[in-house]
């Protein structure tokens, strides 16, 4: 899965759009890992209040609300995911998972110049890089590019661009605000990487009617 | 996905949530209903449950037969790969690299992600591309679960049987070592031209012990730009994998 990578938008943007991914290599440190994966939830969780979205690949059906964090200290996760928009709460997490040594693989998506800062502040080197070398082939039958960089919050494609376009209609005509349209997108993103902060904000920008 | 005609009360909620907008009204004997093009339609699931949009529960998933049914776990990120033990289109990748070490020093790991962003890719483009690669002799990633459906990995033909299937993404994976980076690329790049859908590209490079990635170069000398967003693996994961 390569769903955190192609977030479209300009640096300024990704300013407020950090994902980190935790994950267990399959049959390598696999055994043993669900208590360490319960811990790392723990670690978490006293930045819960900092987090724009989170989850661990189950279904993300609560009506656009954030998973239960109780829950997911307690439950089997192979993956884990944690949107940040601020990278000195995103520093503060990786700092703690990194000094608790739990031997599991975490990847930061965003910025690079800025997560090679993070990584410096706290002790950390970047070991492996995927770069996104953007998008080829039949590029007309892409959206705009302000669609684009909400649909691309979700790398599966869930969240379809004549969805983002109908809320932008829906917004328009005073059927819902900025905030309750976010809301509704990231609901098709099981995944909890969807950052609704900054689609919240992008949907205003496209938007005439303002409130949210 | 298929709606029940006789219970779609036409209402067209559901027209936005589809992800390849398959969804369409059409004339039926109590009115208009809303009808899903089965050859768009990548059995995704976003209309049906992910949603719940439907306010009559006129949507549903029948049974889906072969080559059919291998539309659903290309499209549908809670459904399981049949090749593989989890769900995703790809594999590890670098994400827990520092374990694996399946991508070491002087070597570069490229995907293209087929369909992505959001158009979706027939098996037919996806074996335009596979065959364009095949030519320079690349190495495919074995777990991939698009390796199951290739029939010969030395021309990267795919089962003919499922050429006309669409999928929302499938993502082929290749190792290749950076003094072949160029050419790889610059395949990719001509391959680009000859299909009818989109891909993202990914480029993943070991960082060097000075910080450096000699292969950002190679990808601008081949006429690529990378972004300025990407994924880092930071080296946590335990027991390393001892490089040479």
């Amino acid at each position: 899965m390569t769903h955190t990578l192609h977030r479209r938008g300009k640096t300024e943007d990704l300013q407020e759009d950090f994902v980190l991914l935790i994950r267990i290599s399959r049959g390598i440190n696999q055994e043993g890992s669900e208590e360490k994966m319960q811990q790392i939830w723990e670690v978490i969780s006293h930045y819960e209040k900092d987090l724009v979205n989170f989850g661990n690949h189950n279904p993300n059906w609560g009506d656009g609300e954030l998973y239960d964090m109780e829950a997911l200290k307690k439950a089997s996760s192979r993956i884990i995911h944690v949107v940040f928009k601020d990278r000195d709460k995103l520093k503060a997490c990786l700092k703690e998972i990194k000094e608790r040594d739990f031997g599991i693989s975490v990847v930061v998506s965003g910025l690079y110049e800025e997560t090679k800062k993070i990584c410096s502040e706290i002790g950390l080197a970047p070991h492996t890089v995927n770069n996104s070398l953007g998008i080829h082939g039949n590029v007309d039958r892409l959206p705009g590019e302000d669609v684009l960089e909400i649909h691309t919050m979700c790398g599966h494609a869930m969240v379809s661009s004549n969805l983002i376009q109908h809320m932008v209609n829906k917004i328009d005509e005073g059927g819902i605000t900025c905030k309750g349209a976010a809301k509704k997108l990231t609901r098709m993103c099981d995944c909890g990487i969807f950052n609704t902060y900054r689609a919240e904000k992008l949907l205003s920008r496209m938007t005439s009617n303002k409130p949210s | 996905m298929l709606i029940d005609k006789e219970t779609c009360i036409g209402c067209e909620d559901c027209h936005p949530y589809c992800t390849v907008g398959a969804i369409s009204s059409v004339e039926w004997e109590s009115g208009n209903v809303s009808e899903i093009d089965q050859a768009e339609c990548v059995e995704c699931g976003a209309c049906f449950k992910r949603s719940g949009v439907c306010p009559v529960d006129a949507i549903y998933m029948p049974k889906l037969e072969w080559p059919r049914s291998l539309r659903e776990p290309f499209s549908n990120p809670d459904v399981k790969h049949p090749s593989t033990t989890g769900q995703g289109r790809g594999t590890e990748e670098m994400k827990t690299n520092e374990v694996t070490g399946r991508y070491t020093y002087g070597m570069a790991g490229v995907a293209i992600e087929m369909g992505r962003p959001g158009v979706g890719t027939s098996f037919h483009d996806i074996q335009t591309v596979c065959m364009g690669l095949a030519k320079l002799g690349v190495e495919f990633e074995p777990n991939n679960p698009l390796m199951e459906l290739m029939v010969d990995k030395t021309t990267g033909k795919i089962n003919p049987e499922v050429l006309n299937e669409k999928v929302l993404s499938a993502i082929i994976e290749f190792k290749i070592s950076s003094d072949r980076l160029k050419e790889a690329l610059i395949a990719v790049r001509e391959v680009s031209t000859q299909i009818d859908t989109v891909f993202s590209l990914d480029l993943i490079s070991r960082v060097d012990s000075d910080g450096t990635m000699p292969n950002l170069a190679i990808a601008e000398e081949a006429g690529f730009t990378p972004r300025p967003n990407t994924k880092t693996n930071v080296g946590l994961g335990r027991p390393l994998f001892k490089e040479a």
